[in-house]
Order: structure tokens, then C-alpha cells, then sequence
């Protein structure tokens, strides 16, 4: 009697395994950051209630683009695969994506109106296909010691590029080894925002690289400028959380990143800093949009569990259960909007940024082709003291033919 | 028949591996080198195209690269024979005598060779660092201003070749006083009696003596500085403004970085004929040499 009942129950759960795996296959998602277990927590509620499994892999950020080489090669890749928005073309070049024009249409919870203007549809858009969902959102604000600009005699934080540069030079004059302002070498997308603010862009209506409209030739003027007056350290290995700290390079523009960092290595230092947007050039005070999308891998065997998956993650409650485990912002309108996200008063300042905040241009391969030809032009002028037009024409001739298209 | 076969035998397993991983990677590069091979040929085969030798012509088109070879003939001229003279006057003083005190001098000298790069890069980007660095502290003290070891376009090639040579003199030491203690004693005695001095000793008996592992080190030295990579790749990923990017530097970041795998497979294709041709000619001077 014993023996049946285990017997049966064996075969009920055996029935029960057989019919879920038939229902729903499981869903890999490749994460990047160290540790998935932030991720396990979050999509919890969603395997308990689909029944569908996911299962998550965090890729280090310094090792995306071996991994992503190697699946594309192999075409072993995820289901779904969250994407730094540099690296969106070049996935979606390499036909790792599938595409998801068509596809969105039943899942009203992608649907492009939800997002934030800058990622939203058309704006991730590579050559006029819709390859990926908004996920997290990151931008760039201005950083600012406000003890040490008050000591100045500044109240506030620059409020245009030109105070800005004006500031950072009577900064400057503190004393030797004393700076104003900090330009990271290695920042590519710095010249564009500069480019934008200045109602300018570094792409033409026809959609190709184009260096030549009167809002870049401003921001060389900037750039150059803030090193000409000596505003900048020119070592390209100072340390920007050091120099903040110290006091040695007052303000900055950076990331949520930057604020960590402060917030963790001198908490000291609490009130005296402070974060606000960017100061507008002549026409905007336009910030970079950086983030991640999801995409689905076009090798994938379960693309509705994968959309059901990146459904859930953009609901906009998801999303702010994301920023409460993980400290990334949401991408979702309705989860920026959200007062757990107002208590902080940093996160007040990168909402508002947000709102106002654009991607760089989907050209293939942003970082080791456009953006390091940029850096490199500038970089030549300010740090060997290159002719400014012969480095411009360079950099014209190295990034002729790239275009969004 | 068995005795004929013998040879291949014994010989096979290393000719199949050296196939394996050392010619048929070659021919695959020159192969891949005639294509436009990117991430999308990956994906598709069918995306990939015959291109001919254009990846060639953009090569020695591109400034990039001239400025890359420029750079390694830099390393190479000077890593070269501050490594060689290096670790030979090292392994004469180490040889001098066989007491503990040497002994623990000669795994000190050694140490660097083993060290992991990542440590290496660590320390030293701490030593050369223009805010914090020690170097930058210890000048501080007498008074002079910061220097920009690693952010000075010229600076930078020597202070990543420092750091090379640093690396690099280890394993040369250790196979230069192999070569040095399997002298036969009596040549120095016979040198004594005929009323050489110390100074003569070593250049007319150790150093025709060593000429053989002195060889050995220039040829090795000089491929492992025809490929220099690993110093530039973690103190400066070439730069400032590619001053420190060696031939291998700008491959791998045209291949992994830019996904340009038929331009990369062509600059490779170029480094391996160049380290082939400067080694050839090493043989054939070293063949006349002995004749």
C-alpha cells in the first residue's frame, strides 16, 4: 500500500516536471557585473509565477567583448544578453540580435512609449530596426566641491560651459599643483556632449560622421581652452576620485559611479560635495545617455519566454526593486517617477538629467574607432600641441565613411 | 624498416604539435589576412569576401601602424642590448663567488622573471604614478617638480622599457651563469699563468667561451622585443596618443578591439615575416661568424 502511494506520487511529480519543462523552456541571461545573485533575487517572482527558469551568468565588464566574439563565433550565445549602449551596434552588426520591430507589438509592456526619450525605440534603433529593450540608465552630472568653490568666493556651480571654464581657472590660481577641472583622457563621449551643448552634432542629417558643424568646432574650443588656461592636469594617470577628494581638481563631470566612490573612500567629506546638471553650452545642457539594453540572441530556441522575461524587467516595479538591490537606475518613465527614487537627492539630480540626456551615435564600433580617433585628435593638441587644424583634418580622414546607417 | 622509422617516430609527436599550433595558424592568418573577417563574418561566412591584398595596402597606409613599427624598433634598439649587456655583467659579478650571500642575490635577480604581469603592472604604475608615485616623492624631496613618467609621450617608451628590461634580464642571468660555471676551470688557470689579468681573463677567455649562450640570449631577447606586449598592454594600453604601442599592441587592438580580424591577421602576417627575415640574418651572421 506504502509502495503505491510512493509510486504514484513519484509519477505525479515526474508528470508534473515532464508538462513544466514542455510548458516553458528555461532562459539564460548573461548579466554583466561580477555577481548574479542581485539578479537571481529580482526575477524570482517571475519564475514562480511563469514557471519559466532562468538562469542568470555575470560576464566581468572587462571581458564582453571576448565572450561576445566567442559566442557570435560559435553561435552558443543566451536568450537574453544585457548590452552597454556603446557595444549596441556592434552586436546587432554581427546579427547576434533579433530584431524586435515585429515582435513587441504583443507585449504592451515594451512598447517604446515606456521608456525614457533618450533610449526609447527609434533612438536605440540600429539602421532602422528596433533590437533591443531599455534596461538600466546612466548619465554623466557635473561634480562640485562646495566647500572649496564657496572658500572661492562661487555660491553656486557654473551654470553655462563658459562660467564653468572661467571658474575652473580662478580655481586654478589656488596655488601650484591646483586645478579647476578634470578631463579624463580616456572620456570620448565628453567632446560630444560639449558638441551637443553647443547645438551641434557629430552626425549629419544624412546620418554619416561629420566634425565639421560650428557646435564641435565650440567644444574644441572648450576643450582646448580648459587646457590652455592650465585648468586641466595633462598626466593621463591622475586619479579623478583622489583629485576630487583631495581638492586638487574640484569639479568634474561623471557618472553614479563617481558619487560611490566618493561617498565610500571619504565619507568625511559628506556635504561638501555635491552633484547638479550639466552647465548648458549656447544652445543645451544636453548629458550623455550610457545604460544598458536587454536584447534577445538571435540563436535563442525561446524568443516568447525571453520577451515574457524582458517584459517583467521593464515593469516599472521590477525596476525599482533593481535600483533598491543593485543602485542602477531605471530606464521605465513610470519607475524614474517613482518617490522611492526622489529620497535621495542625487537621484533627484539624475532623473533630471536624464530627461535631458542623449545616446551616442549608433556608429559601429564607438570605442575603438570614432570615440579613440576623437580622443586622439584632441588629445594631440592639448597634450603635444598639435596643429588644431591638421589633427581636425586627421580626424576627419580616419573617420571618413562611418555612419549610422 | 623499424630502424628506418624510428626517427619519424620520435620526431612525430613534435612536428604534428608544432603543425598544430605553429604553421597551420599561420596559414590561417594569411588566409584570414586576404578577407574583410570582422564579427559579422564570424556570425556568417557568408558575409565574409575575398579583399585580395588591400588589407596590406591599407596597412602600410595607415600612420597608426608606421607609428607602431617606429615605436618597436625603439624598444628593440634599446631593450636589446641594455637586456644582454645587463644580464651578462650581472652573471660575471654573480659568478664571481658560490657563498649564500650570492646565492640569495641570484634568486633575487630572478624574481622579476616570474612575477605575474598584473603584480608588475600594479607596483610599478604605483612607482611612476605623478600624484602618488614614490618615484614623484622621493625627487619631492630634493625639490624637484613632478615628472610625467608615464604620461609623457616621450618619456613613457623609456619608462615601459624599464620596466621590460627590469622584467626580461631574470631568465638571461640564470642561463648566462649556467653557461658561465660549465667553463672548465683550467682555461683561467692557464690564462693566469701566462700573466693575464683579471680583465683579460673575461674577455679573452668567458666571453669567447660564452659566445654560444650569448647567441642564445640575443635571438631569444630580440623576438621576445619584436613582440613586446605585455608591459605597454597593462602600464599605458599603448598610450599617450599610441607613443608606447608596439606592433603586437596595435594587432591585438585592431583584432579584439576593433573586430578587425582581417586587418589584424595582415599586420600579424608583417610581424612574423620581419621576426623571420632579423633572425634568419642572425643565423647566417652567426654561420660566417664561425667560419
Amino acid at each position: 500500500m506504502r509502495r503505491t502511494t510512493t509510486i504514484s506520487a513519484l509519477a505525479g511529480l515526474a508528470t508534473l516536471l515532464l508538462s513544466g519543462t514542455a510548458l516553458a523552456a528555461p532562459v539564460t541571461v548573461w548579466i554583466m557585473g561580477d555577481s548574479s545573485a542581485n539578479f537571481d533575487a529580482l526575477v524570482a517572482p517571475f519564475e514562480t509565477e511563469t514557471g519559466i527558469d532562468v538562469e542568470t551568468v555575470a560576464i566581468p565588464w572587462d571581458a564582453v567583448d571576448e565572450k561576445l566574439t566567442t559566442s557570435v563565433a560559435s553561435g552558443q550565445g543566451p536568450d537574453v544578453v544585457q548590452i552597454g549602449l556603446s557595444k549596441l551596434r556592434t552586436f546587432a552588426d554581427a546579427g547576434a540580435l533579433l530584431p524586435l520591430n515585429d515582435l513587441v507589438a504583443g507585449y504592451p509592456g515594451l512598447a517604446p512609449e515606456n521608456f525614457a526619450d533618450g533610449v526609447a525605440g527609434d533612438a536605440t534603433a540600429v539602421a532602422g530596426q528596433i533590437v533591443s529593450v531599455p534596461w538600466i540608465s546612466d548619465t554623466r552630472v557635473l561634480f562640485y566641491r562646495k566647500d572649496i568653490l564657496e572658500a572661492a568666493g562661487f555660491a553656486n556651480p557654473p551654470a553655462t560651459w563658459d562660467e564653468l571654464r572661467a571658474m575652473a581657472k580662478t580655481l586654478t590660481a589656488r596655488g601650484d599643483g591646483q586645478y579647476g577641472y578634470y578631463i579624463p583622457q580616456w572620456d570620448s563621449p565628453l567632446p560630444v556632449v560639449m558638441t551637443w551643448d553647443n547645438g551641434g552634432d557629430i552626425v549629419n542629417a544624412d546620418g554619416n560622421v561629420d566634425f565639421t558643424s560650428p557646435g564641435f568646432a565650440a567644444a574644441v574650443d572648450l576643450y582646448t581652452g580648459l587646457h590652455a588656461d592650465g585648468s586641466v592636469p595633462k598626466n593621463g594617470d591622475f586619479d579623478q576620485t583622489q583629485g576630487f577628494i583631495s581638492g586638487i581638481a574640484p569639479m568634474l563631470v561623471s557618472g553614479p559611479y563617481l558619487a560611490k566612490a566618493i561617498a565610500g573612500a571619504a565619507p568625511e567629506l559628506d556635504g561638501k560635495w555635491g552633484i547638479t546638471t550639466l552647465p548648458k553650452g549656447s544652445a543645451s545642457g544636453t548629458s550623455l545617455f550610457a545604460g544598458s539594453n536587454m536584447g534577445v540572441f538571435a540563436t535563442t530556441d525561446a524568443p516568447d519566454e525571453s520577451l515574457k522575461l524582458l517584459e517583467f524587467l521593464s515593469k516599472p516595479e521590477t525596476q525599482v526593486e533593481w535600483f533598491k538591490l543593485n543602485g542602477e537606475l531605471p530606464s521605465v518613465k513610470a519607475a524614474l517617477a517613482d518617490p522611492a527614487l526622489a529620497d535621495d537627492p542625487l537621484v533627484t539630480v539624475y532623473a533630471a538629467q536624464l530627461a535631458d540626456a542623449k545616446v551616442l551615435p549608433m556608429v559601429s564600433n564607438w570605442d575603438g574607432g570614432v570615440g579613440s580617433e576623437l580622443l586622439k585628435a584632441l588629445n594631440s593638441i592639448v597634450l603635444t600641441g598639435a596643429d588644431r587644424a591638421t589633427a581636425l583634418a586627421n580626424l576627419a580622414a580616419a573617420t571618413a565613411g562611418e555612419s549610422i546607417n | 624498416m623499424t630502424r628506418r622509422l624510428a626517427p619519424y617516430v620520435f620526431v612525430g609527436p613534435a612536428m604534428l604539435l608544432l603543425a598544430t599550433f605553429g604553421v597551420f595558424p599561420i596559414l590561417v592568418a594569411g588566409l584570414v589576412s586576404l578577407t574583410n573577417m570582422n564579427l559579422g563574418g564570424l556570425a556568417r561566412w557568408s558575409n565574409i569576401k575575398w579583399v585580395g591584398l588591400s588589407n596590406y595596402a591599407k596597412l602600410f597606409r595607415d600612420p597608426d601602424f608606421w607609428q607602431a613599427l617606429w615605436n618597436t624598433v625603439f624598444f628593440v634598439g634599446l631593450g636589446v642590448p641594455c637586456v644582454v649587456l645587463l644580464s651578462l655583467g650581472v652573471a660575471l659579478l654573480l659568478n664571481r663567488s658560490q657563498g649564500p650571500f650570492f646565492r640569495a642575490l641570484r634568486a633575487f635577480y630572478f624574481v622579476p622573471a616570474i612575477t605575474g604581469i598584473v603584480a608588475i603592472s600594479l607596483v610599478w604604475s604605483y612607482l611612476y604614478n605623478t600624484q602618488f608615485g614614490l618615484l614623484n616623492y622621493l625627487l619631492s624631496l630634493v625639490g624637484v617638480k613632478p615628472v610625467q613618467w608615464l604620461s609623457d609621450p616621450t618619456l613613457a617608451k623609456f619608462s615601459v622599457g624599464l620596466v621590460a628590461v627590469w622584467r626580461g634580464t631574470g631568465l638571461n642571468i640564470i642561463i648566462l651563469l649556467a653557461a658561465l660555471q660549465g667553463i672548465p676551470r683550467d682555461y683561467y688557470e692557464a690564462a693566469a699563468l701566462d700573466g693575464a689579468n683579471g680583465w683579460q681573463r673575461t674577455r679573452f677567455v668567458t666571453v669567447p667561451l660564452l659566445s654560444y649562450a650569448l647567441f642564445f640570449v640575443t635571438v631569444t631577447t630580440l623576438i621576445g622585443w619584436l613582440q613586446f606586449f605585455d608591459e605597454p598592454f597593462v602600464l599605458t594600453d599603448g598610450g599617450p596618443l599610441g607613443h608606447t604601442t608596439s606592433v603586437s599592441l596595435f594587432i591585438y587592438k585592431e583584432g579584439f578591439r576593433g573586430s578587425q580580424f582581417g586587418y589584424a591577421s595582415a599586420g600579424s602576417l608583417v610581424l612574423f615575416v620581419i621576426i623571420a627575415a632579423v633572425t634568419l640574418l642572425q643565423l647566417r651572421l652567426r654561420r660566417r661568424d664561425l667560419e
